[in-house]
């Protein structure tokens, strides 16, 4: 047992495998991408032949101005040296024009494609069940959103494109070349292979590098982040001094490994500039000779001219290298978003499901259910409520409360047996005509950013504000949400900061009643108000209660006394079942859990009358 | 931007700013002159290079055509007579390639040099000095925040600043170096096919500054749209659960699509602009070589100008200078992006430290345990006051209970002993003196405190358990652990006492959670116990397991307890009802009790009914009296 691990605030553990920051080149995925440019195919097939253009267009503003030099100029003819230049200028602003086309389609295509997949994706995620978001971290689902989508944009408008311009205009110079002086040009071949190799063995140790640099970085963001978040704790234990000093040992090694990447691309990037001015080396010693002796008496121009067109040959080769990179990354975050696209929800509303009008009477018959369907949770659960009624739903942790809620709200479907409001299986209603009618509090409610108003217009998004005070105050808090500082326009923060909890549940009684449903489910719903605003809205949650099937989950046995059945689960079984009274007097498991909840709450005091 | 009041140092103008910065980037001179220099006999060697391949091309060119110019041979190094011609090409591409190596070297260490300079020296040392300032700022900071704009401005904000120094001072200086260098080489070949070349270059100068004012606040714009957007996603999926079971799905998916939609839209706005301004830019350096092709070639056609040394090094040294004058709009960017940033990095540097020790602090090395406030008033913002004339004193080793509804002022009373927060007017006393003047570090340890929502840190338990010391022994934790009834819990987990939690303890139960945050409040044995309601946020099933840490965790030590539970209500030695900041009642459980008010009201509540009583019929223990019921 150590009192605090060797200088780390926080302990992270290493990146999943499949959290992979690159992944080689595959057909499959590329393909599936291609379909994402077919809505804009237009944009696309302008852009092909743009690039082609481009490709050509290039090599040739480079061979022009080694050809006035070597032509013109060379033969001292003034005019032509003019007129040269003037073709320049004019293939120039050509080749600017196609330029500016080629950038904005290419553009184009990628914020569209960015926005068709982001749409895609948070639709797909609205599509999937609890089950699935119950066990997906927010964390990866923005990163799928952010760093993967924007992986993928940057490959579709860039990488592809633009590859597909530098190659061309290799191939292109390469071929201009090679009708100079097919001896000059070996040279270039014979480099250009060197440079390649060079190039993976630099981009294979810097991104190792840059691996060991997001790792790190990682581990500092993660302890600032928990750093701030506790920082009430650390000012409440007087440990100001010690995180500082661990942050330090933190940064400084961050740092190193910075350092350590600059020395990776501070070897490769000079001995790219060395090979290129190897080759300058090499044409000048064998173009030398190629001149100077009588045998071959090549004219200087040429060699002139294959300076610069060497130039256009070798400067995409290291940005080529870049590219391949950046296409290795646009494979894994489209790999990742394929992977997320592709997972099912596990159910979906039948094609038969229809909308209905609810009544209210829910009936769960030989209900068999396990969210690992492996392990039951539920076993052989059967009720009746009738419209109406109250059912209280008793039991430890664990016992399985909560199953049965997420059954009935249809967040999750039953292994064996069946649900049924109104007498109809739940798996024939569609969902959305179910949810309207059916309202849910938690212990820990979600409230969104925007004012308390909007918040509680979630439930009817159609209300007016009449209807979102007449609803406070049929819930006797008005006053209560009309005391905050700029009452129900009071703007909330992210995670409901601004409200305190209490507040924040006043806020969702309201939002349950305003969508006025026929089915109300109140899982621990009370426990995180305190009770002196509990008295305040016990009478209130009786007229909320009234004329509505209700379930409900309450660890303060002072609620369920009034309901019309209550029900004893243990360990998935519904092991006792009766009213308040008739269980106190069967002296089982109710009455025990009564007796606990008495010895805690009361020890003894009588009210005075 | 920021009001005095978010707890932040007011921003600096531009002046000042600048004057920072440049006092910062002094103390890493050194650091900076290396990379300096470094820079500089780069470019004396790129220059050379340049001007050895022109000379190569005129010698052949010389030997080829006897009628051409002479090669002008630097520094008189004049290759002997008896030298064949081969031979001196050989020379001269043997000394370009000697060149190159000296040049792959100074570049290594100068890649290097940087990455130390910027990385280890300026970013480190930075973001060391933000993060240890953001640990002494008072609550009202981080309350006045989002955590996310904080985290950002130890993250991006320092590396940013940094920029000043790279982007800025060395950049700017080796810009204007580098083109200083071009022009005198360019004049020296020649003066008037110099002038005309950059004729362009001030045009190019403005465009780019033009365009980078246009377009730098729609790409602040767009980072906010995409934030916007962010949010959406987060909280959709936070409260998927909500949304589901109100059936929100279409309303939320609209809500996103008109997110994504602005994203997209105001992206392609700066696009249309980008594809006008990149061509153009373009199209003026292109203009540079139209004229050396024409002017330049006639130059050459009149012998006024080498073909190799001149006409060629010419256009070399023309895409160099253009490279270096597009960097001006970098620069330009730099300084925006770097001042911007700095402002954020030195309003945490230089914000006041509202709580602190005073000068000539009295030490407390163990309180006695009594509080007292005197007439406090306080409130988060001064229009609405959360706490209005608080006046109660406590004996050492009694138990305080505080009772209120939701928003009352309960927590905030709580938070005022440590000093989280000084009251508006009043005073807070501990052991008969003024809060204020004792050493703050030393009052703080002296006070025990359970949060609602307690934050565990993703450490190991035993870690977690020695927060407030982390020097403490495992006897120590294990004792600690044991009071608080979490003993058994943890010997049940994975690795025992060196379990790795997961964030904010996610793997744990909340009563597990709360047990932990116990057994960390009280491993430093504080005379002050605060515990603000630590059974609301936790699963009603296990509170009875908290219940008993807590009682056992009081022993000893003056205890102020948030709590509604009778139980813990009636064994308070004293207990306070708040109502919107005022006590209104005060006095023992018995004596509340028998008097009408809000205290006997919510007791009635939590009484099982005599029907009830009677049923269960078989005798109830009563703790702390021991009578039966």
């Amino acid at each position: 047992m150590k009192a605090s691990p060797p200088g780390l605030l926080t302990l992270s553990g290493p990146p999943r495998e499949r959290d992979r920051a690159q992944r080689p080149l595959d057909m499959s995925l590329i393909r599936r991408l291609f379909i994402y440019t077919r809505p804009h195919r237009t944009t696309r097939n302008w852009l092909t032949l743009l690039v082609i253009l481009r490709a050509i267009q290039l090599p040739f503003l480079a061979w022009t101005i080694g050809a006035v030099i070597n032509g013109a100029i060379t033969r001292s003819e003034v005019r032509g040296a003019v007129l040269g230049a003037l073709g320049f200028g004019l293939l120039a602003a050509t080749t600017q024009i196609t330029f500016s086309f080629r950038l904005r389609l290419a553009q184009l295509m990628g914020e569209r494609v960015m926005h068709d997949l982001r749409r895609e994706l948070f639709g797909h995620l609205l599509s999937m069940p609890m089950s699935f978001h119950n066990r997906t971290k927010l964390g990866r689902i923005i990163s799928r959103m952010t760093t993967d989508v924007e992986a993928v944009r940057v490959g579709v408008q860039d990488v592809f494109f633009v590859t597909c311009v530098q190659g061309g205009q290799m191939i292109t110079s390469a071929f201009m070349m090679l009708i100079l002086d097919w001896r000059l040009f070996l040279v270039v071949l014979a480099l250009a292979p060197v440079i390649w190799t060079l190039n993976r063995i630099f981009r294979m140790r810097l991104s190792s590098a840059q691996r060991d640099i997001s790792e790190s970085y990682s581990r500092v963001t993660a302890t600032l982040a928990e750093s701030v978040t506790g920082i009430r704790v650390t000012q409440g234990f007087v440990r100001q001094e010690v995180n500082a000093g661990l942050f330090e040992r933190l940064v400084r090694d961050h740092s190193q490994y910075n350092v350590n990447a600059a020395r990776a691309s501070g070897t490769f990037l000079p001995l790219l500039e060395l090979s290129s001015q190897g080759f300058t080396a090499c044409l000048l010693l064998l173009g030398g000779w190629l001149v100077l002796s009588p045998s071959h008496h090549m004219p200087v121009g040429t060699l002139i001219q294959f300076f610069f067109l060497a130039t256009v040959f070798f400067n995409p080769i290291q940005s080529l290298g870049n590219l391949y990179n950046q296409a290795m990354t646009a494979m894994a975050g489209a790999e990742r978003l394929f992977r997320l696209l592709d997972t099912p929800p596990e159910w979906t509303d039948a094609p038969a499901a229809r909308d209905i009008a609810v009544q209210g009477r829910v009936e769960l018959s030989h209900v068999t259910f396990g969210y690992d369907p492996q392990r039951p949770i539920l076993h052989d659960i059967t009720l009746v409520a009738e419209p109406g009624q109250t059912v209280a739903l008793v039991g430890h942790t664990g016992s399985g409360k909560s199953s049965i809620i997420n059954l009935i709200a249809k967040f999750y479907l039953p292994g064996e047996g069946e649900v049924r409001i109104d007498g109809v299986p739940l798996s024939d209603i569609r969902s959305p005509s179910l949810h309207h009618q059916m309202a849910l509090i938690q212990q820990q409610n979600f409230v969104f950013t925007g004012t308390v108003m909007d918040n509680i217009r979630v439930g009817r998004p159609a209300a007016s504000d009449e209807d979102v005070i007449t609803a406070a105050r049929r819930l006797d808090c008005l006053d209560l949400l009309e005391c905050l500082p700029e009452g129900l326009q009071t703007k909330v923060g992210e995670h409901g900061s601004g409200l305190s909890l209490g507040q924040r549940q006043l806020v969702c009684f309201v939002r349950a009643l305003l969508a006025n449903p026929r089915i109300l489910i109140l899982d621990e719903a009370t426990s995180s108000v305190d009770t002196m605003t509990e008295v305040r809205i016990q009478k209130a949650l009786s007229t909320l209660l009234q004329g509505r099937t209700c379930f409900v989950i309450a660890h303060r046995l002072s609620t369920v006394r009034h309901a019309d059945q209550v029900l004893v689960l243990d360990r998935g079984r519904i092991v006792e079942r009766g009213t308040h009274v008739q269980l106190l007097a069967q002296r089982g498991i109710y009455s025990n859990l009564y007796r606990q909840f008495a010895r805690l709450g009361l020890g003894g005091i009588r009210p005075t009358p | 931007m920021t009001t005095p009041s978010s707890g932040l140092a007011p921003g600096l103008d531009n002046g000042a700013l600048i004057k920072r910065l440049l006092a910062l980037t002094w103390r890493h001179r050194i650091g900076c002159l290396k990379v300096m220099s470094l820079q500089i006999l780069l470019l004396a060697i790129s220059l050379s290079g340049l001007g050895l391949t022109g000379l190569g091309i005129d010698f052949i060119r010389k030997v080829v055509q006897p009628d051409a110019r002479a090669p002008h041979w630097p520094f008189g190094l004049v290759p002997p007579s008896h030298w064949s011609p081969m031979t001196v090409v050989a020379a001269i591409a043997g000394t370009l390639m000697l060149f190159a190596l000296v040049r792959a070297v100074l570049n290594f260490t100068y890649t290097v040099e940087l990455a130390r300079l910027l990385q280890r020296d300026v970013v480190a040392t930075l973001r060391t000095e933000v993060y240890a300032k953001l640990q002494r700022l008072s609550f009202r900071f981080f309350d006045d925040n989002a955590s996310g704009s904080i985290i950002n401005r130890v993250t991006s904000d320092v590396q940013a600043t940094r920029l000043f120094i790279d982007g800025v001072i060395i950049q700017g200086l080796i810009m204007i170096l580098s083109l200083a260098f071009y022009l005198v080489y360019m004049t020296s070949l020649h003066a008037g096919l110099t002038l005309i070349c950059l004729s362009t270059t001030p045009l190019l100068i403005l465009a780019s500054a033009a365009f980078a004012r246009m377009v730098r606040p729609a790409y602040a714009h767009n980072r906010t749209l995409v934030d916007k957007m962010l949010l959406v996603i987060s909280e959709s999926l936070q409260g998927i659960q909500v949304i589901k079971a109100f059936a929100r799905e279409p309303e939320t998916d609209a809500r996103f699509a008109s997110a994504v939609r602005e994203v997209r839209d105001q992206k392609l706005w700066i696009i249309n602009r980008l594809c006008i301004f990149t061509p153009i830019i373009g199209f003026l350096t292109d203009i540079n070589i139209i004229i050396l092709l024409g002017y330049g070639g006639y130059l050459v056609i009149q012998g006024e100008l080498p073909l190799g040394a001149g006409m060629v090094v010419f256009a070399g040294l023309l895409q160099q200078f253009s490279g270096q004058v597009a960097n001006i709009s970098n620069i330009a960017n730099s300084i925006q992006e770097s001042l911007t940033a700095a402002r954020r990095v030195f309003e945490v540097l230089d914000a006041p430290i509202e709580i602190a020790s005073p000068p000539n602090a009295i030490l407390l090395p163990r309180s006695r345990g009594i509080v007292e406030f005197h007439h406090v008033w306080f409130g988060y913002t001064p229009e609405t006051m959360v706490l209005r004339d608080v006046t109660f004193k406590t004996q050492p080793g009694q138990c305080i209970a505080v009772l209120g509804t939701t928003g009352s002022g309960k927590s905030t009373l709580l938070s005022m002993i440590p000093r989280f927060y000084d009251p508006d007017r009043g005073t807070v006393l501990i052991d008969g003196l003024d809060a204020r003047r004792y050493n703050l570090d030393d009052l703080r340890r002296n006070v025990g405190i359970v949060f609602q929502e307690n934050f565990l840190f993703s450490n190991t338990v035993a870690a977690n358990i020695a927060f407030g010391n982390p020097q403490a022994s495992p006897a120590q934790i294990e004792r600690a652990a044991r009071i608080a009834s979490a003993h058994d819990f943890i010997m049940g987990l994975r690795d025992g006492y060196n379990t790795v939690l997961a964030e904010s303890g996610s793997d744990l139960s909340g009563g597990q959670r709360q047990r932990l945050a116990i057994a960390r409040a009280i491993l430093l044995d504080p005379a002050i116990l605060l515990l603000d309601d630590p059974t609301a946020a936790i699963d009603p099933q296990t509170e009875h397991e908290i219940m008993s840490a807590m009682d056992s965790a009081m022993v000893g030590r003056t205890t102020f307890v948030v709590a509604h539970r009778l139980s813990t209500l009636r064994r308070a030695n004293w207990i306070l009802v708040l109502d919107r900041g005022r006590i209104v009642q005060a006095g023992t459980h018995d004596q509340l009790m028998v008097a009408k008010g809000p205290y006997q009201r919510q007791a009635a509540m939590q009484v099982v009914d005599d029907e009830s009583l009677r049923m269960l019929n078989s005798p109830v223990e009563v703790p702390g009296t021991g009578g039966t019921l």
